[in-house]
């Protein structure tokens, strides 16, 4: 009988002992949290649909966490993103796609989740530096990102200042629907080629099924972020700043926000000199 | 692919009348005169007979002896054996497509190009000359997964398990894999592994260090479903958590990317994918259980 035991254990490198973990724990991550973040966030920014004073109050509640906010952020949304991208990128690598050579469908989407996996890691590496910056320390977004046209999103304006983003030029919309499209698309493959890497869905029919279900999902989602970049890029922005202006004296008087400069458009004035922090008292 | 040869070659001869053929068609073939040498093309001329295969086409090559323009070389080196597409040893690139030499028809193949034909050997297995590919890491990977029933002595041992005959029409289908390699060829996710015997190595050294790359790469998807199969059966089912093992180790399971071209391109129209999710299951309860039971 043939004594197998690929290659003792202990003298792999950590990723190839770990390689199903890994593997696993990747294909969880694109769901929960990154998947599911994405839908709340797509679902979020269309309510700049209803009106823009709808959109603020999403933001507000949002913000509502506070000093917890950053926190959220870094363990539920940027670590794991960072987390899938590396993996992802290690995966691609490990690949040969062969689309020319067989032109089926189910081999021509494998080919298109890995670029898609590409055009939204940039897309995402950008469209978090046009609309925070990616850092908030102060020289930074002086000498760095704001002169490149980022860090435009202020909280406490937010339609306002997603809105004018989006209407900076036209070609802004169409890197957004083009990092739009790529992401949904790669969350709803994702979602089926999940379902047979866990085990879900098994035979073909029941594979076909879930590839409907995933496709009528995939597009009501690119709707729903093709209607929220929609709304942005034709909200009027003067008129949203009127109303997030009014928002949030109401809301400083009643004591439920800081009075917060890096969150608004023009607070700059009002706390020259001082630290963030100090300002948020 | 569903009717089987004989029955393909005999429909189309009747409707492949002398007329619609060419007196000669060309043969393009991808050589290489020994492993890890380089490759080229060479051309011949072949004279049309009905029904022919790509067996039969390699053996008029190797009778005539010469190329296209005349050049006297060595016959183009090919490997076969049941000729009838339930082997697997003749599995080829033809036309841009893994599949099997004897099996694949002329007029077929000239049907849909009527150019030439193009014969490749297998590209993510190691070349050891013209057509002929070594597929050891193929069988290679049939024993990580154990794919076979261990049997504890020769004595009578009496009548085994019964077979339900739902578990049984599951197994026959997965049961019918030749080892051919088609799977492998098609997969985006199996890259070639090639190792070459270094000056003073020894064979048997160059073995271990062949078997030991082989071991860190893809299984494929022929040995996942091996490994359903005989998970499946009563008695293999007692080498069950061994073989989950494998599919869990560098190389197993999480490695494919479910393009499903395997399932594609299996001439016994295997259901790849199906294992594939099957086993998927079971290492998701098996893992679980691994890492919480204890
Ligand atoms: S599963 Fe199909 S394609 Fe793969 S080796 Fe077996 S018979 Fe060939
Ligand atoms: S489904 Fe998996 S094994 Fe089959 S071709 Fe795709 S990546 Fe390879
Ligand atoms: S010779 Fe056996 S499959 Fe072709």
């Amino acid at each position: 009988m043939a004594n197998v035991s690929p290659a003792d254990s202990s003298s792999q490198p950590f990723l190839a002992r770990h390689e199903f973990l890994i593997r696993r724990l990747h294909s969880l991550s694109g769901l929960v949290p990154v998947g599911a973040y994405m839908v709340v966030h797509l679902l979020t920014n269309a309510s700049v649909l209803e009106s823009p004073a709808a959109f603020q109050r999403n933001v507000y509640g949002i913000h509502s966490l506070g000093r917890l906010l950053p926190v959220v952020e870094w363990v539920f949304i940027f670590i794991p993103i960072l987390f899938h991208a590396i993996i992802g990128v290690a995966i691609i690598r490990g690949g040969l796609p062969n689309h020319g050579s067989y032109p089926y469908a189910r081999n021509i989407r494998y080919s298109l989740q890995r670029a898609s996996g590409i055009v939204a890691f940039f897309f995402i590496a950008w469209h978090v530096f046009h609309m925070h910056g990616w850092f908030h320390a102060d020289w930074w977004l002086k000498t760095v990102a704001t002169p490149l046209a980022g860090a435009q999103f202020k909280a406490f304006n937010a339609t306002s200042t997603a809105g004018s983003a989006i209407q900076q030029h036209w070609l802004v919309s169409v890197f957004y629907a083009i990092g739009i499209l790529a992401c949904v698309f790669h969350l709803a493959n994702g979602i089926w080629t999940m379902g047979i890497t866990w085990g879900v869905w098994v035979g073909p029919i029941a594979q076909r099924r879930a590839a409907a279900v995933c496709t009528a999902g995939g597009i009501a989602l690119a709707a729903v972020g093709l209607g929220a970049l929609g709304g942005m890029a034709t909200v009027d922005v003067e008129k949203a700043k009127q109303v997030e202006d009014r928002m949030f004296h109401h809301k400083l008087e009643a004591g439920e926000v800081p009075n917060d400069s890096h969150k608004r458009t023009d607070g700059d004035h009002k706390d020259d000199g001082q630290p963030a922090d100090m300002a948020r008292k | 692919m569903n009717a089987p040869s004989a029955n393909a070659s005999n429909g189309h001869s009747v409707s492949a009348s002398k007329s619609d053929h060419p007196e000669f068609f060309q043969v393009r073939v991808l050589r290489q005169d020994q492993p890890g040498g380089d490759c080229y093309w060479q051309r011949y001329r072949v004279r049309y007979e009905s029904d022919m295969n790509v067996i039969s086409v390699l053996q008029r090559i190797a009778a005539q002896g010469v190329t296209m323009d005349g050049r006297a070389v060595a016959p183009v080196a090919w490997d076969c054996n049941c000729l009838e597409e339930i082997c697997g040893a003749c599995t080829m690139v033809i036309n841009g497509r893994v599949r099997q030499a004897c099996s694949a028809l002329v007029d077929r193949l000239l049907a849909d190009n009527p150019q030439e034909i193009e014969l490749r050997p297998m590209t993510k297995f190691p070349v050891v000359r013209d057509l002929v590919v070594d597929r050891s890491r193929l069988f290679r990977a049939l024993q990580r997964v154990r794919a076979w029933i261990d049997v504890d002595g020769y004595q009578d041992q009496g009548a085994g398990p019964r077979v339900s005959r739902e578990d049984q029409e599951q197994a026959y289908p997965l049961s019918q894999c030749m080892s051919c390699g088609c799977c492998l060829e098609a997969c985006p996710q199996y890259t070639k592994i090639e190792v070459l015997q270094q000056a003073g190595e020894s064979a048997a050294e160059a073995q271990a260090r062949t078997e030991a790359a082989y071991d860190h790469g893809f299984m494929g998807a022929h040995a996942i479903s091996q490994a359903v199969l005989f998970n499946t059966h009563p008695t293999g089912q007692m080498a069950a958590s061994q073989r989950l093992e494998q599919l869990t180790a560098e190389g197993g399971i999480q490695v494919c990317g479910n393009a499903q071209n395997c399932v594609a391109v299996c001439p016994k129209q295997i259901p790849l994918t199906t294992s594939i999710a099957r086993a998927g299951r079971a290492v998701t309860v098996w893992a679980w259980k691994k890492w919480f039971d204890r």
